[in-house]
């Protein structure tokens, strides 16, 4: 049911006005609601996290006018990377007059944590036609990955399986309007930055709003004992690690805290 | 550094963070997570957002910065009670926000 049956019902471009009878294993919460509607949630759950992405945005546009980058290549970046720490770190290098391989470097390794991303929701994506799963790794930012896997998680149909799937399973729409209202609140702030972003005093501290937005995701997402100590694991990571060059210490902590994690998940929590 | 390294840069850089978001959902487009695997997935979000509040919070440039004469620390302290209390972005950061100024008023 996972895999053949669903992969042909949603493989048209808009499902929401022909909703299949429910044949599949329907998702608690799930089958009413339609594409157009799971959207829409998506959207609006994604909505408050704007608040710390628009300075993020900002902090981005002025950052790369000030490394002399032109403002349609900033932009550019903002559209072809869409990784604003990625983004914020290539054009403080470049303003360093830092080389071209440390600069990649530390893109990369910043980055790396999106092939965590990229595993977490690959069991939600298997169904889908590979245009959808090309677009939303396309979008699995930070914040539309804790928003997208929240939902998955909180009406996840089946345990330890695909998670639904089914023909009435429109939470792919979900992850879709989160990715869509990151991206596109990225593209403007990014755009604000270059456009206004000197008029604005430093003193507001808006920058400030960033760490309080992961720091809202992070009480949201930590839940199991296991997750707890994974996010102390990293937390203590992030710490000690930080002196590692091209930010290398970021994944260093990420893998403390994974191992932490399952260590502990692994005692405490044999059945999963 | 001209224009064209720097296109070249961006591309690169691109594409490289498009494979890595699509690594895992292609690889595992027709077969099963390995177990091991599936168990490490629940701890990848809380970890990840952990590293990245606290290098957010208190690395600067490779060194921890934790500077309890200035506002941010306190601040961030209130906004994670607020976080843990309220479970609400809104709420956190409009309260991290206020105590980060009312604290810069107090200091």
């Amino acid at each position: 049911m996972v895999s053949g049956l669903a992969k042909k019902k949603t493989s048209g471009d808009f499902p929401g006005g022909s909703t299949p009878p429910g044949d599949g294993r329907p998702c608690p919460g799930g089958p009413r609601s339609g594409a157009m509607a799971e959207f829409l949630a998506g959207c609006r759950d994604e909505s408050p996290l704007l608040l710390g992405v628009v300075p993020f945005g900002m902090m981005y546009g002025i950052a790369a006018l000030a490394a002399g980058l032109p403002a349609w290549m900033a932009q550019l970046a903002s559209a072809v990377v869409f990784a604003g720490a990625a983004q914020l770190a290539i054009v403080q290098m470049l303003s360093a007059a830092a080389g071209l391989l440390p600069i990649g470097l530390t893109a990369g390794l910043l980055n790396l944590r999106h092939i965590l991303y990229s595993a977490s929701v690959a069991d939600h994506l298997r169904h889908l036609p590979r245009r959808w799963r090309v677009l939303l790794a396309y979008l699995l930012t930070d914040e539309a990955y804790a928003v997208a896997i929240l939902r998955y998680q909180a009406r996840g149909c089946g345990k330890g399986g695909a998670g639904g799937g089914g023909p009435t399973d429109f939470r792919h729409w979900y992850f879709l309007g989160c990715g869509f209202t990151l991206w596109l609140c990225w593209q403007l702030s990014t755009a604000a930055g270059l456009v206004f972003g000197a008029g604005i005093p430093p003193d507001w501290d808006l920058d400030f709003a960033v760490p309080l937005t992961f720091l809202a995701l992070l009480t949201l997402l930590v839940r199991e004992r296991s997750g707890q100590a994974a996010a102390l694991g990293a937390a203590f990571g992030a710490l000690v690690f930080a002196p590692l060059p091209y930010n290398l210490g970021l994944v260093a902590a990420i893998v403390l805290g994974l191992a932490v994690g399952f260590r502990v998940a692994e005692r405490k929590e044999p059945d999963r | 550094m001209n224009r064209m390294e720097w296109m070249g840069l961006l591309l690169a850089v691109g594409i490289v963070t498009f494979l890595f978001r699509y690594a895992m959902i292609g690889i595992f487009a027709n077969r099963n997570l390995p177990a091991w695997l599936h168990a490490l997935c629940r701890q990848i979000a809380p970890a990840s957002f952990a590293a990245l509040t606290v290098s957010a919070l208190f690395v600067r440039g490779g060194e921890v910065v934790i500077a309890l004469d200035t506002p941010k620390p306190w601040a961030s302290l209130v906004a994670a009670i607020v976080a843990w209390r309220t479970r609400s972005v809104l709420a956190t950061i409009g309260v991290g926000m206020a105590s980060l100024y009312l604290f810069k008023l107090l200091f």
